[in-house]
């Protein structure tokens, strides 16, 4: 599996619409086990990533364009998704830096990195039921480089069968069984459109 | 005089407290990074960097809830400046009250900082 500058250019533009289209359902959401601005807040966030990223055109390389990503959705999404989203990104540029295209051990360990970045800045571990539920299993099938839609499928329907633990979710425990976490669509709604370009 | 930033989902509420702190400590400088620029609530990375560097003075930085803690962390990377600039893991109010004194006594962030810790650690 290879990315190259241009799908992922393209990759993020397609989640930028793959957001918008679930707005309502991201909010929908965090309303009953949030506080009811993840989708307004993605969908900001991505809106703006879209804008720059159709006027820019091609970037020099994964880094360059990984960065204007990170610090894009820093500045424009709010919320903890913000920060966590952003510090993913900020992680992949450092990993692409000067690259036009990555693969095999190397893409997986970028995604490895942002993955530590995304827990790290959330204090958070796999199976609390955040976003950290997809992009761990994302990462260790890319690592194998199994079935990213698969592994991504199978990840969204333990982490809604789960009891939150982390975040504002956590405040409305028993609550969340059987509820999907926003965070968690919005990353398979993004890592779903990787996927698509890397299995091309 | 160590400067306390105080970052809060909400304006009024960082506001609120800040016109608490200036009974108890009215010459510490506090400053605010609250709520997102268009006045509605949320924390914002940029919105607090671009408070830390109005420093005038090293700083200590206390939080809210959740993402105001992730959003301090994040601008304290992003934070270029000469202070020495620290976030503190203390409840906003009593860790506040506590710094803007301690502050107003001449200590250093190191010093604040081992105050809000014996004070809160319990």
């Amino acid at each position: 599996m290879k990315l190259t500058t241009e799908q992922l250019r393209s990759a993020l533009i397609k989640a930028a619409e793959q957001i918008e289209q679930h707005k309502d359902e991201l909010t929908d959401l965090d309303r009953e086990i949030g506080d009811g601005d993840h989708g307004i807040n993605m969908s900001r966030g991505f809106q703006a990533v879209q804008k720059t990223l159709e006027e820019h055109g091609e970037y020099e390389d994964l880094g360059a364009l990984s960065k204007e990503v990170g610090m894009t959705l820093i500045k424009t999404v709010g919320g903890a998704s913000g920060p966590l989203y952003g510090t993913a990104f900020v992680k992949f540029a450092g990993a692409f830096k000067g690259k036009t295209e990555v693969e095999g051990a190397a893409l997986a360990d970028a995604f490895h990195e942002a993955t530590e970045g995304i827990k790290s800045r959330g204090k958070s571990e796999f199976g609390q039921k955040t976003m950290v539920d997809i992009w761990t299993p994302f990462q260790e099938a890319l690592s194998q480089e199994g079935d990213l839609k698969a592994a991504i499928d199978q990840a969204l329907a333990d982490t809604k069968a789960r009891i939150a633990t982390k975040g504002r979710a956590s405040y409305f425990g028993e609550a969340t069984e059987g509820v999907q976490d926003p965070g968690s669509l919005s990353s398979a709604l993004l890592l779903g459109e990787i996927a698509e370009v890397l299995h091309g | 005089m160590v400067n306390l930033v105080l970052v809060s989902h909400s304006e009024k509420l960082a506001a609120g407290l800040k016109e608490l702190l200036a009974e108890m400590a009215p010459d510490t400088p506090v400053l605010v990074a609250a709520g997102l620029e268009d006045g509605s609530i949320g924390t914002d990375a940029t919105r607090i960097e671009e408070t830390l560097n109005t420093l005038d003075d090293d700083g200590v930085v206390l939080t809210d809830i959740g993402s105001a803690t992730m959003n301090t962390e994040l601008a304290l990377e992003l934070y270029s400046g000469e202070r020495t600039v620290r976030f503190i893991d203390a409840p906003l109010v009593e860790g506040a009250f506590l710094a803007a004194v301690l502050s107003g006594q001449s200590k250093s962030v190191d010093e604040i900082e081992d105050g809000l810790k014996k004070e809160f650690s319990k």
